[in-house]
């Protein structure tokens, strides 16, 4: 008789199911909760599991792209019903910029009570309506070379859930504010909490004080998780004066915390001049991602005009330092993401590193792309003459990007020459588009070159670009 | 001890790992491989007697961050029942970075373990003690002095009772050697360092180890790795895979 015993799956895990959660796919004993970003939760692999922290650095002083996700996580806790505390002495003006459902969302969703809303999806995934969204494909019909007609189209991102499938990762708009009743009624619920660490002036007393606030909330429940969110951690303001080792000593007791109360998870975003990497001495945030269970770098462009040229579609670099895998040798991202690209690489061919991945913020949300080089003056066109003028983005003394108004102004026109003159306080500039409708991603490419300013703009002979023509309204068909 | 490198037991190993190829498959390998060991010998009718009989745990893991849910999880995925050993006390987990009424104190751990490294009368299967990790320790607040001085301890307290001790440390500036790591190195008897590869993440390698002697090694008892023929390694789930440097799956 054999003592072996067959395990039982339905009696294997004793874990609780949690509402808004998901089962990480490398392990049944990892719980997975949704940023918010889609595509964040795929660079994650599946999402930031219970029991975990993660740490957004964002080194960039004039941007806010760290406590934009940060916004995505809490609106993410409220649309799921987690129990949400967020740690900031400002707390009250974070939460009034909350983004929420889009208002298309909102109003079908209080007329229908029944059905889903499917959401048509563009061939980059997008779900709603976007400006960068690609023209349908039915408009031109290209032939192309039979060795590429079965591959898929060229993906950069990883596609948005429709609206009312599982509540997981709900889909977020920008242009749209969190209405103040939700938050309100949240607050008197006691689903939400504002904390204030309190103590700035005792050097380390605000970390301390927040840790015990933390502890408190964790051992009041457990029926919801609960999302720990710190906005900025080590702003002046809320903080005071804060040492590195105020920093990883907080931090590495948050992770023991949630360790202890394997419910709560935390995400936390460095003020601006803590999340560079020589803050305290160099590797300082290597000695972050050892502390913590995951550890991004959000590197936005807006400080290095020469990074913006040159990724024009894109708003920063990110990086990723450490990832979470609270019960796996190997991280589930590793296997799991897309993104990243090593679970493709890993079995077939065994050898390609990870992709390069970079964000871009639209207009309607955030997202986490793969970053390509493009070929030299563009994927869009193949120049067989020197290009007139040199792609370098000027910005007008109001440091507003000319592409991005140029880009605006060329949707007025969607047909035909468009020109568009940006006169602000800097240099004229004339932007001119020729020939017809070209998609919107070669829009993108296009506007960021500019006529330099030369003292008599509308004399200068205007020679037309010879364009090798690789038309394509789809995406670039190869594929990564 | 140590498959595939044969490190004999009693030594004293640092452990040397970066964030991008840590080296936590190193000291689970050698956990589960001590379990194994003693329960191997455990089941010898002659020798059960001997090791039942008053003997403290056979793997002691002092840590800044004790984590007892990941290790079960991965001990698991090695066929290794971590929580029946922890209950029979087989392994004992010290969190060495918990505050006693206030005040971190090394020594006050020191005092405790000694007591259960230096009353060991099994001689019989290997003991291990793995201090994971002490760059931790330093960042959190305990002054590099101390960290040292419980170091040197330890291993003095290893070395006379024969344990195989086991340190890591985490390097955050590759190319520099910081005073810490200095004097680690100028102790230890053998040195793993364990390596990204310098071109990044692949999917087919997660990085390289090289074993290096340390000042107390005696000469030609191991065969050392050096750092241009290094073993690469693979993980998965179940632990590392390793191959010789250029030889995996994708490059023949």
């Amino acid at each position: 008789m054999s003592s072996f015993k067959r395990k039982d799956p339905s009696k294997q895990s004793n874990l609780k199911s949690y509402e808004g959660t998901r089962v990480s796919p490398a392990s049944s004993s990892t719980i997975n909760t949704s940023t918010g970003i889609s595509s964040l939760d795929d660079i994650l692999g599946g999402g930031l599991p219970l029991s975990c922290s993660l740490v957004i650095a964002a080194p960039d002083l004039h941007s806010s792209y760290g406590e934009l996700v940060q916004k995505y996580w809490v609106a993410e806790g409220l649309a799921c019903g987690h129990r949400v505390c967020v740690i900031d002495d400002y707390a009250e003006d974070f939460l009034r910029d909350l983004m929420w459902y889009p208002k298309s969302a909102l109003s079908v969703a209080s007329g229908a009570t029944s059905g889903g809303i499917k959401e048509k999806e563009g061939p980059l995934g997008s779900t709603f309506e976007d400006e960068e969204d690609e023209p349908t494909p039915t408009d031109r019909k290209v032939k192309i070379a039979w060795r590429y007609e079965q591959m898929k189209p060229f993906q950069t991102t990883v596609s948005t859930p429709s609206l009312t499938s599982e509540n997981y990762c709900h889909v977020f708009d920008l242009t749209s504010r969190v209405p103040t009743p939700v938050v309100n009624e949240k607050l008197v619920s006691g689903k939400l909490s504002l904390l204030a660490p309190g103590n700035p002036n005792r050097t380390g007393g605000a970390t301390m004080s927040a840790l015990r606030q933390v502890e408190q909330v964790l051992q009041e429940q457990s029926t919801v998780p609960i999302r720990i969110c710190i906005p900025s951690l080590g702003s002046p303001a809320t903080w005071g004066d804060i040492t590195p080792s105020n920093v990883l000593q907080f931090l590495h007791s948050l992770r023991g915390l949630l360790r202890k109360y394997p419910h709560g998870c935390a995400s936390i975003t460095l003020a601006p001049h803590l999340s560079s990497d020589n803050w305290s001495g160099s590797g300082w945030l290597q000695k972050v991602g050892w502390v913590t269970d995951a550890s991004l770098t959000l590197a936005a462009f807006s400080a290095d005009p020469a990074l913006s040229a040159t990724f024009p579609s894109h708003h920063g670099i990110v990086h990723i330092t450490a990832l979470p895998s609270p019960s796996t040798l190997v991280a589930p991202s590793d296997r799991f993401s897309t993104l990243r690209g090593l679970a493709s690489s890993a079995s077939g061919f065994g050898g390609s590193g990870e992709n390069n991945l970079a964000f871009k913020c639209t207009r309607k949300r955030l997202i986490f792309e793969t970053l390509h080089l493009d070929l030299d003056g563009g994927v869009s066109e193949r120049r067989t003459s020197a290009p007139s003028s040199t792609a370098v983005e000027l910005t007008t003394a109001t440091g507003t990007s000319i592409s991005a108004s140029a880009a605006a102004k060329s949707h007025d026109h969607s047909q035909g020459t468009c020109n568009g003159h940006v006169s602000s306080g800097g240099p004229r500039i004339d932007i001119e588009f020729e020939g017809p409708a070209v998609p919107e991603e070669k829009k993108a490419v296009v506007a960021g070159e500019l006529i330099a300013p030369s003292p008599q703009p509308e004399t200068r002979p205007k020679k037309p670009k010879k364009k090798v023509a690789f038309f394509s309204d789809r995406p670039d068909v190869y594929d990564f | 001890m140590f498959s595939p490198f044969d490190i004999p037991s009693g030594a004293f190993t640092l452990i040397t790992d970066e964030l991008s190829a840590p080296a936590d498959f190193l000291l689970h390998g050698a956990v589960n491989a001590c379990i194994k060991e003693h329960a191997t010998k455990a089941r010898v009718p002659g020798l059960r007697a001997k090791s039942e009989s008053g003997a403290g745990p056979t793997v002691l893991v002092l840590s800044s961050s004790v984590d007892l849910a990941r290790w079960k999880a991965i001990s698991s995925k090695q066929n290794v029942n971590l929580a029946q050993h922890l209950t029979n006390g087989t392994v004992k987990f010290v969190d060495v970075a918990c505050e006693e009424g206030g005040e971190m104190s090394l020594s006050s751990v020191f005092n405790s373990i000694s007591a259960t490294v230096g009353s060991s009368s099994d001689v019989l299967s290997e003991r291990l003690v793995i201090l994971d990790d002490v760059s931790t320790l330093e960042w959190i607040g305990f002054s590099p002095l101390d960290i040292m001085r419980f170091v040197r301890a330890l291993r003095i307290s290893c070395h006379k009772a024969n344990w195989t001790f086991i340190v890591r440390y985490h390097v955050v500036t590759p190319n520099e050697v910081d005073e810490q790591l200095q004097q680690l190195l100028g102790i230890c008897t053998y040195h793993l360092d364990v390596r990204p590869l310098y071109s990044g993440r692949s999917g087919a390698v997660s990085g390289e180890i090289a074993l290096h002697r340390g000042a107390a090694a005696r000469q030609d008892e191991v065969k050392l790795i050096k750092r241009s023929g290094s073993l690469q390694y693979r993980l998965l789930d179940t632990g590392p895979v390793y191959f010789q440097k250029g030889t995996s799956e994708g490059v023949l």
